[in-house]
């Protein structure tokens, strides 16, 4: 090839490639408000965990150990103790370590109760990592601050202003699918 | 003591040693190659891996089956779901557990968004290895929007831990398949950008035609597997070889190239990204509409038994061998990875060649080292 044909085939690779770089100029940039304007994170998505307590101010968990058992990194213990007043058992103790979990969301997997759920608060950055050994207060807390959640057992649950909780729309569940399909065929 | 990795500093004047990694920002993940160079030759390439061991097998043989699912996502964590399935195809094996189809169906779909985000995120970092940096701005924007509609149904962007025995651990959201094809085919139009950036630019092919070229004896030889085997024009893979889930009533295409050089891989890569579409363009038409997406599963189980079941990753060939004695852990797993064969091809690709092809042949061969490590 003589230099003059190289030259012009290095020329023609720039403009190919200018070219395809132009056709993007045009797009809408995205730029994320952050601090102000928080992202939109589906309900489903395995930001962190909270305890949720019923509308009386009850606990959901039962402290069947299911959650403890599931783990796979192993970072829930569980100290229960038998219920005085009735059957069953309550809880005395629920740690969470935040700093070995993978947030594989096993734990909400296997809850009978949707005691334990996925919630989408993600902003639990902190400067110790001391901070981020969770105990049943702080997961309780976590649960009352949250306006909707998740969990398989229940789906996406909504926290209603009054401080009722209901089961949100088959719009927005994430396995809302055939749900939706099977209304449609009722209908 | 010398490890058998270890090189022999040399006494000839004219040969420099120099560690490439494991921070080089041209090696992908942890690797180091101690090279050695005759003035821009290389004479000689080893490989020293294990900066990221951390003990999979193991660790697997301590956990109940369905805690493994979680770990065998880490192992590749670019194309993260797709490592859940041999392992999760093995134990339904053993325990005879029936998938319904509209399980056998999701899975491949999601199956081959994973295989997209991986060749993209492969393309990006691929051409910043080249010099390139245009094409990974825009190969991450487009694996957000795969990453996006992965999240609203199973939770999480890379490690999702989605599939589970007999099936999937939820339906998909409303939107999902809306989503998808809407995805498709915002896709399809950008790949002719990706064309004109990168396979086609006389500029890549002159750096990378007839460059790091792998003959088919050695590749077969080797093991290599993946998109690095069917560049050596063996059309050798496993969702034609040995079908899992829905794969046998899918039609498409296994694209091979004879020349074994770095622009084949290239191209097979960019072919396979064309077929994942094709591919789920059909599973979303076949999926039944409404049925089961999970199979019944004992409670408890209790495995017993040895089996080996294999899927073709973005990488290759990934196989899972459990080993069951009937209690519920596992008595062994053992996980063959594609990364870890194709990694062994570094010593004979890279000998003769010059230094800045050596940068080139390594992104070519897309090693992750979640995967090689384990």
């Amino acid at each position: 090839m003589s230099l003059l044909a190289e030259v012009w085939e290095a020329v023609r690779a720039i403009g190919q490639g200018m070219a395809a770089v132009n056709r993007r100029v045009g797009e809408s940039a995205v730029t994320e408000f952050y601090p102000y304007q928080k992202p939109e994170i589906p309900p489903v998505s395995v930001q962190f965990l909270a305890l949720i307590q019923n509308e009386d101010g009850s606990d959901r968990c039962v402290s069947c150990l299911a959650c403890e058992r599931a783990c796979p990194s192993q970072v829930i213990t569980i100290e229960r103790k038998r219920n005085p007043a009735g059957k069953g058992f309550v809880l005395e103790r629920f740690d969470l370590d935040f700093v070995n979990c993978m947030h594989c969301a096993n734990c909400v997997e296997v809850c009978p109760v949707s005691a334990i759920v996925t919630v989408g608060d993600f902003e639990h950055a902190v400067y110790d990592v001391n901070m981020l050994k969770a105990d049943k207060a702080f997961l309780d807390e976590i649960g009352r601050r949250a306006q909707v959640w998740y969990s398989p057992k229940f789906g996406v649950e909504i926290r209603k202003p009054d401080g009722s909780i209901e089961k949100a729309p088959p719009e927005m569940q994430p396995g809302g699918l055939a749900e939706l399909l099977a209304g449609e065929e009722g209908a | 003591m010398r490890g058998p990795t270890q090189i022999l500093p040399t006494d000839r004047a004219d040969e420099m040693l120099i560690n490439m990694g494991p921070q080089h920002p041209a090696t992908h993940g942890v690797l180091k190659v101690v090279i050695g160079l005759e003035g821009e030759r290389v004479t000689r390439a080893v490989p020293h891996i294990g900066f990221l061991h951390r003990n999979h097998e193991k660790i697997e043989e301590a956990r109940t089956y369905p805690q493994i699912i979680t770990y065998t996502d880490r192992m590749d964590y670019v194309s993260g779901l797709q490592n859940e399935l041999p392992f999760i195809l093995a134990v339904e094996d053993l325990l005879g557990v029936e998938v319904p189809d509209r399980a056998k169906y999701l899975r491949v779909i999601f199956f081959e968004l994973y295989r997209l985000a991986s060749h993209l995120v492969w393309l990006g970092t691929g051409m910043l290895d080249f010099g390139a940096i245009t094409p990974f701005l825009y190969t991450f924007r487009d694996r957000e929007r795969i990453l996006e509609i992965v999240e609203k149904t199973a939770g999480a962007r890379m490690l999702p831990n989605y599939f589970t025995f007999g099936g999937v651990r939820r339906d998909v959201h409303p939107d999902f398949f809306k989503d998808v094809a809407d995805f498709l085919d915002f896709f399809e139009k950008r790949l002719p950008d990706y064309y004109a950036l990168v396979l086609d630019s006389p500029v890549f092919q002159a750096r990378a035609v007839g460059v790091g070229v792998l003959p088919k004896e050695r590749a077969i030889a080797r093991g290599a597997s993946g998109p690095v085997l069917r560049a050596s024009g063996v059309a050798y893979d496993v969702r034609k070889a040995e079908p899992y889930d829905a794969y046998p009533e899918i039609e498409f295409e296994v694209p091979v190239r004879e020349e074994g050089d770095v622009y084949a891989r290239f191209w097979v890569r960019f072919k396979e990204m064309e077929e994942s579409i094709k591919i789920i363009r059909q599973a979303i038409e076949k999926t039944p509409k409404v049925g089961p997406y999970k199979g019944k599963v004992p409670a408890r189980m209790k495995v017993k038994g040895s089996r080996y079941r294999a899927v073709e990753i973005s990488r290759g060939h990934l196989g899972a061998h459990v080993v069951g004695d009937g209690t519920d852990r596992p008595y062994r797993i053992k996980h063959r990875s594609p990364s870890f064969a194709n990694l062994q091809l570094i010593p004979d690709l890279l000998v003769g060649a010059r230094f800045a092809d050596a940068i080139a042949i390594l992104s070519s061969l897309d090693p992750v080292f979640g995967e090689v490590d384990r």
